[in-house]
């Protein structure tokens, strides 16, 4: 296993998963990251999950924050987490966020579904990203900037 | 047509001779040219589910409840990517668990057979709408399969919708379905080509829109297509939005007849607010009714609607048919009022037209008379930056913001041409943006401008509309 580093900056994968071409808010989110001083590492969109895996691997990252605003997320995420277990990196912290599914859906049931596939945490649309920055900070434990 | 079972399916013999059995009044191209001939402009809107029923029950709403004149054959993300074996997954888990687990039809899974009991099933024409820089098989067996239109461009859906395709093989792919489309001409079918003048839907300067919509159909017209439509995204600003379509269907036609394409038909798409859209409903349902107006009084041929699920997902038939109701009434109280030429829709006109003009013909240069090379090294050299594009062969130094009436305008334009007049309009319009309360990050900036009409309303003097902007004053000077 590898050894979380408990000071210096935090280190985070950000990207779409899927068939998904939606950029806008992902970016925005990168740099909503950065400037709330994470190291973000960006894989841009249509990313596979085994290049979100090869990543945390080769940056040694804290958190995968995965977007899916296409609504076929529902398909692409299922499996991810075993993904990261096969690779040891099992409890690795993972974020969604996005509009998950295909159609408006009670939020309630969507969040369900996408905590039992085994994330740690998933987002409605349009989510305000200083929450989501919030809460990753002290789900990471610690801030993310040194010192 | 190997690249999936279905695809054997396809004889394009066999098609012609089908689509020349397709009754008049399902032709896309001969239903939009009639349109444009009597000065009418026809709803259209966008959709897709995972099976055959889904799709037929979707178009009937569409037409029964919602007065479509025109209908999509929207097809999911996967088999835009030609990911067939995912799209057959999604539509076995769709069929399972009794509710569409995919964005779209996937058309080339159902196969000729397939599409044809869905454009049958209706009495509007149908279109393809498939946002993907491969084209080729969806193309061949949805126009087998009766659909009379084909939305799409090499240069447009490469930059918006890809990450890794090279421009070049987008162009190559795009002038294959239009000598594709060309035969069916030929043969006696018209079929309707139609480029994605709204790229990647986030705050696109006009005159750059303009620019890659004109290049669009005389790549088109160079592989013998007599008739094009070209579009933009409306930017809600109704004097730039107005000004934009003038100017598009003006350089359009000038650029066509100069470059040997003067008998091209040529028709005007405008594209609902293709944003970040409302929650709230009731201001959803205001972004429409003002998208309306804007295609109405522009005086296009097609306006592509929106729904008020739109921020939160693929609408259900109901309130997809209710979205293009509330277009339809909108139109129908203009009776066809066109928006007076006032100076200020002129001097817009004017700006966006210079603004295309300067691309183009720089990109013509580059090209050395070619207009695929041309574009090409456009992109390659920054004078074609599609602000927002998620490829990596854009340069992405473009950034758009808005004005204080909520016109697109450059905060930084990159390498793209603008001519000295039209540099000093945007940077003067963006002075005119008052202080406001303003953040200090960039990233809560950006947003600001790209959800400002999400704003909760809040009355006249809180942060409603674009009034209360934020100082953009250092992102200017960077
Ligand atoms: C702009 C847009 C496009 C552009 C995208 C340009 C680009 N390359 O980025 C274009 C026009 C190309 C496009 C295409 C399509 N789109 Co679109 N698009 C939108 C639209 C209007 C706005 C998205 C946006 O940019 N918002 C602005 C940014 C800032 O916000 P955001 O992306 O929503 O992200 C926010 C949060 O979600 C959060 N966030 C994002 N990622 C993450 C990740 C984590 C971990 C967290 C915590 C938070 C987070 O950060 C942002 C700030 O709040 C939305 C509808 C809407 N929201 O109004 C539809 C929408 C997302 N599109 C949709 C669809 C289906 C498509 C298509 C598949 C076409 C189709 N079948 O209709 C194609 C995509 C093809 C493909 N291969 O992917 C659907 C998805 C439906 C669903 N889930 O049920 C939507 C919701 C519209 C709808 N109601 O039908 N689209």
């Amino acid at each position: 296993m590898r050894a979380r580093r408990r000071t210096g900056t935090r280190t985070v994968v950000t990207g779409v998963i899927g068939a998904d071409c939606h950029i806008v808010g992902n970016r925005i989110l990168q740099m909503a990251l950065e400037e709330a001083g994470f190291t973000v590492v960006p894989l841009g969109i249509m990313v596979a999950q085994e290049e979100f895996v090869k990543a945390a691997i080769e940056t040694n990252a804290d958190a995968i924050l995965v977007s899916s605003l296409y609504g076929q997320g529902e398909l692409d995420c299922q499996g991810l987490r075993d993904k990261f277990e096969e690779a040891g990196l099992g409890r690795i912290h993972l974020v969604v966020g996005g509009n998950l599914v295909v159609g408006k859906q009670e939020w309630a049931e969507v969040e369900r579904r996408f905590l039992a596939m085994g994330f740690d945490r998933a987002y409605p649309p349009g989510i305000d990203l200083r929450r989501v920055i919030e809460e990753l900070r002290r789900d990471l434990g610690g801030p993310a900037r040194d010192g | 047509m190997a690249r999936w079972p279905t695809g054997r399916e396809v004889d394009l013999d066999e098609a012609v001779a089908y689509q020349r059995g397709v009754p008049r009044h399902r032709n896309f191209a001969l239903t939009v040219l009639r349109a444009k001939s009597e000065g009418i402009t026809l709803a259209q809107p966008r959709g897709g589910f995972a099976t055959v029923e889904e799709q037929i029950a979707l178009l009937k709403a569409l037409q029964d409840q919602g007065g479509a004149d025109l209908l999509p054959l929207t097809t999911d993300s996967y088999t835009r990517n030609e990911r067939f074996a995912e799209a057959e997954k999604g539509l076995a888990e769709s069929v399972s668990a009794g509710r569409s687990l995919l964005n779209g039809l996937p058309l080339v899974n159902h196969g000729v057979k397939g599409v044809r009991r869905v454009t049958e099933a209706v009495e509007k024409p149908a279109m393809v709408l498939s946002g993907t820089s491969r084209p080729c098989l969806t193309a061949e067996v949805g126009l087998a399969g009766g659909a009379t239109g084909f939305l799409g461009g090499g240069i447009s859906y490469t930059l918006s919708y890809t990450k890794e395709l090279p421009i070049a093989e987008g162009i190559r792919n795009y002038q294959y379905l239009d000598r594709l489309c060309a035969h069916y001409w030929e043969q006696g079918v018209p079929i309707h080509r139609e480029q994605p003048g709204f790229l990647t839907g986030t705050l696109i300067p006009p005159g750059l829109g303009v620019a890659i919509a004109v290049i669009e159909p005389l790549l088109g017209a160079g592989q013998g297509l007599p008739h094009y439509s070209v579009g933009l995204g409306q930017a809600l600003c109704l004097a730039q939005d107005v000004a934009a379509l003038r100017a598009l269907e003006n350089v359009c036609r000038e650029y066509l007849q100069r470059f040997g394409f003067g008998t091209t038909t040529l028709t005007i798409a405008s594209h609902q607010w293709m944003a970040n859209f409302p929650q709230d409903e009731a201001q959803a349902a205001g972004v429409i009714a003002l998208g309306a107006a804007i295609a109405g009084t522009a005086g296009v041929t097609q306006v592509i609607t929106k729904s008020v699920h739109e921020a939160l997902g693929i609408p259900s038939p109901e309130v997809n048919a209710a979205g293009v109701r509330l277009t339809q009434q909108v139109l129908r109280m203009l009776e066809r009022w066109r928006l007076p030429l006032d100076p200020e829709v002129e001097t817009e006109e004017a700006m966006v037209a210079a603004e295309a003009r300067a691309i183009l013909d720089r990109a013509r240069d580059l090209g050395d008379g070619d207009w695929a090379r041309g574009a090409v090294r456009a992109v390659e050299a920054g004078v074609i930056d599609v602000p927002w594009s998620p490829s990596r062969f854009n340069a992405g130094k473009a950034l758009p913001g808005r004005d204080r009436f909520g016109a697109v305008r450059y905060l930084a334009h990159g390498d793209i041409p603008l001519p000295p007049e039209v540099r000093e309009h945007h940077r003067s319009k963006l002075a005119e943006r008052s202080g406001g309360a303003s953040s200090g990050m960039v990233s809560e900036r950006l947003l600001a401008d790209l959800t400002a009409v999400s704003r909760p309303v809040s009355g006249n003097f809180g942060p409603d509309g674009w009034r209360d902007f934020k100082d953009y004053a250092d992102l200017l000077r960077r």
